[in-house]
């Protein structure tokens, strides 16, 4: 072991290394990710964004290459900003995540809701994300891979959600909606948001991914 | 050199991949991402059709002098990658069609 070990990151290690970049690099170089990324992204990408078709080939990468990619990509630890911004830019938030305004959470939840796919992914989400503490980890059965896979799983629906902003202390995520306007409700929409911006089973799900600490925790799938 | 160049005929033309950074294709753009290049390199001695060496003898008898000919095949793609993404240094994302060689052959 070097001299170095247990103190923490290597200084020369972490200025260098950008764990977001190494996963499109893997991406890259695996013929079905690289495809199916260059797609979303050049539907995404164009002029105009079509949201209904980017989100489309959105839900076509995560259901179609497997998570050992998709997550690393989605999920990665980050050291700079460079690298936050590079892990916020991955579903092309200007298209398929922001909007002109911010409707209110608990119409979209509604309109999620229509959709018979959204509804049971955002089911999945609140069911496998649920913030328990009488567990170690926050999560329900301690199953990290769990709540990661149903947060994955809303994206490229109405409800996707994303990394707020790139800061790099405190990961916040949350769908494209705000709690204002919500008239008596507002107590509901409240917690009904607080399930992404502040969910200690998801903000540890994404950390130990980030930092190759989950793999004791729960079985892959 | 001549020796050089008979050893390195002896691998038919085909597909070969080298792992680049983007900036290093000198295409104009800026990011640190890495993409599978697939080029085509390889020798064509053993594809020389009738019309090479019919090509050839005529180039040889003076028949055929003005205009530039190539009588022996060349080992080139024949068909191309559909398109690579990336995202740059800025924060822009970009799309390349043809980047890289899928299938290559004398032709």
């Amino acid at each position: 072991a070097s001299i170095f070990s247990g103190t923490g990151a290597d200084p020369a290690v972490s200025a260098k290394s950008n764990h977001c970049l190494d996963a499109a690099k893997a991406c890259n170089l695996n013929e079905n990710c690289k495809k199916l990324r260059s797609s979303y992204i050049s539907i995404c990408n164009r002029e105009i964004c079509n949201r209904r078709k980017c989100h489309k080939a959105l839900r076509q990468f995560f259901d179609r290459v497997p998570s050992e990619y998709t997550y690393r990509m989605l999920f990665c630890s980050c050291q700079d900003p460079g690298c936050a911004e590079r892990r916020r830019q991955t579903i092309l938030p200007s298209c398929s995540y922001e909007d002109k305004d911010k409707p209110n959470c608990l119409d979209l939840r509604s309109v999620c809701r229509t959709d018979h796919l959204c509804r049971s992914r955002l089911a999945d989400f609140h069911a496998n994300c649920r913030a328990s503490y009488q567990m170690l980890t926050r999560c329900p059965a301690d199953n990290y891979q769990a709540c990661l896979g149903s947060y994955a799983g809303m994206i490229g629906f109405d409800m996707t959600p994303n990394y707020v902003d790139s800061s790099l202390t405190g990961i916040v995520v949350s769908p494209w909606c705000s709690c204002r306007g919500s008239g008596n409700m507002e107590e509901e929409c409240e917690k009904f948001l607080r399930d992404f911006t502040e969910n200690p089973c998801l903000r540890n799900a994404i950390e130990a991914f980030g930092n190759g600490t989950d793999v004791n925790l729960s079985p892959k799938n | 050199r001549r020796r050089a160049r008979a050893r390195s005929g002896t691998r038919p033309c085909g597909l070969h991949e080298l792992e680049v950074r983007v900036s290093e294709l000198g295409l104009g753009y800026t990011s640190d991402e890495t993409v599978l290049f697939r080029y085509c390199a390889g020798a064509c001695e053993a594809a020389a059709r009738v019309y090479d060496l019919g090509l050839r003898r005529l180039r040889q008898r003076r028949r055929v002098r003005r205009e530039r000919v190539r009588a022996q095949p060349c080992c080139r793609p024949t068909a191309y990658e559909d398109e690579v993404s990336f995202l740059d240094v800025h924060s822009r994302y970009h799309t390349v069609h043809e980047l890289s060689a899928r299938e290559c052959a004398c032709v």
